[in-house]
């Protein structure tokens, strides 16, 4: 089938799933980040968990269609900081504003807007930057399974199961 | 408590891992933030394609004649549309607190102006987006595609995104025990 036909249905489900699953709304994402309403938490450590061992059973057959980013550590760092500023005060990540969007709530429109005009915004300044942050202290494409030496699937196995065990049994929301 | 969900966080949880392996064996591992930068070069090179060809970071996803329109952009597009109709239909599932542009928990802290609440909607995605390029990556390809990689720099990511999200939250609301 055709890749581009591919990601459309794709991105049907994934808008699916993260409307259906509550990802969109504020009480939510902030009750997250307020650490009393462990919904989103549980929801992507979930996620993770499935996926990395699907994904390192996949890599045994080589089949796995990997894609690493690279570990410039001062941008990686610098960019999460930010992006995790502009997560509380919106609510919304750059996919939750896209769904959040389509199903008609404004504020989600509005910060898909500012969302296109952020990543403007840096393409303005994105030469300086990267000199600066991108470019130093650039451990390039690496996994926990190149630095440590062993196969991915005796990674992802405990990985995946300490994470589930954490959504499933550990994670307890927090109302007083 | 009923009806304080569609589909719980262990069905929604265990349904995006399950894609995540679909669209790794298929084609690739989710991402969005990218798609935004693809946008805007779409954009920039209609409105203007001399400053466009001249900026050196929208130059590297799209040229005037072919938009860079693959994968990650119907990715995107798709999440539109199917976040939509299923938006259409499970509205009347959804619960009554996650329904409208003005969330209760907003307004209770910060009060009933929409402008307000769409300036902070605005200015936080210009963070997420400004953020996102700098690091790489957002929520769906450094944490949900990277981390399950074991990648590197998404443990990074994830570690201080929360980290700086956590601390900006409990500022936001720090008079407030939810």
């Amino acid at each position: 089938m055709d890749t581009l036909i591919i990601g459309f249905l794709i991105g049907c489900a994934f808008g699916a799933i993260l409307y259906l699953g509550g990802a969109t709304s504020y009480r939510r994402i902030l009750g997250t980040l307020l650490l009393k309403d462990m919904w989103i938490i549980k929801l992507m450590a979930t996620a993770i968990g499935v996926g990395s061992l699907g994904i390192y059973l996949l890599d045994l057959g080589n089949l796995a269609h990997m894609s690493i980013k690279p570990a410039y550590v001062w941008g990686v760092a610098a960019g999460g900081a930010i992006f995790g500023i502009g997560w509380a005060i919106s609510g919304y990540c750059p996919g939750t504003c896209v769904v959040g969007a389509s199903e008609g709530k404004r504020d989600a429109m509005f910060t898909l807007l500012g969302a296109l005009c952020g990543a403007f915004v840096f393409s303005l300044v994105f030469p300086t930057l990267e000199a600066v942050l991108m470019q130093n202290a650039n451990f390039g494409a690496i996994t926990l399974e190149s630095m440590l030496g062993v196969s991915g699937i005796y990674l992802a196995i405990p990985f995946s199961a300490a994470l589930l065990f954490l959504a499933f049994f550990v994670l307890k929301d927090q109302y007083e | 408590m009923s009806n304080d969900y569609i589909i719980s966080w262990k069905v929604a949880g265990i349904a995006l891992g399950l894609l995540l392996i679909l669209a790794t064996a298929l084609v690739k591992p989710l991402g969005v933030s990218t798609q935004f930068v693809v946008t805007d070069a779409i954009v920039t090179h209609q409105v203007a394609p001399g400053f466009a060809e001249s900026n050196e970071y929208l130059a590297k996803y799209g040229e005037k004649t072919d938009w860079s329109v693959g994968y990650g952009w119907m990715l995107v597009f798709g999440m539109l549309v199917g976040g939509g109709i299923t938006a259409m239909l499970f509205r009347q599932k959804q619960p009554e607190q996650d329904k409208g542009s003005m969330p209760k928990m907003w307004r209770d802290q910060f009060g009933n102006s929409t402008f307000k609440r769409n300036s902070a909607a605005f200015f936080g995605g210009m963070l997420l987006l400004f953020g996102a390029r700098l690091a790489g990556g957002c929520t769906s390809g450094h944490m949900i595609s990277g981390i399950s990689q074991l990648a590197l720099s998404s443990f990074i990511f994830g570690v201080v995104t929360f980290g700086a999200a956590i601390m900006m939250a409990k500022f936001l609301y720090r008079d407030r025990a939810l």
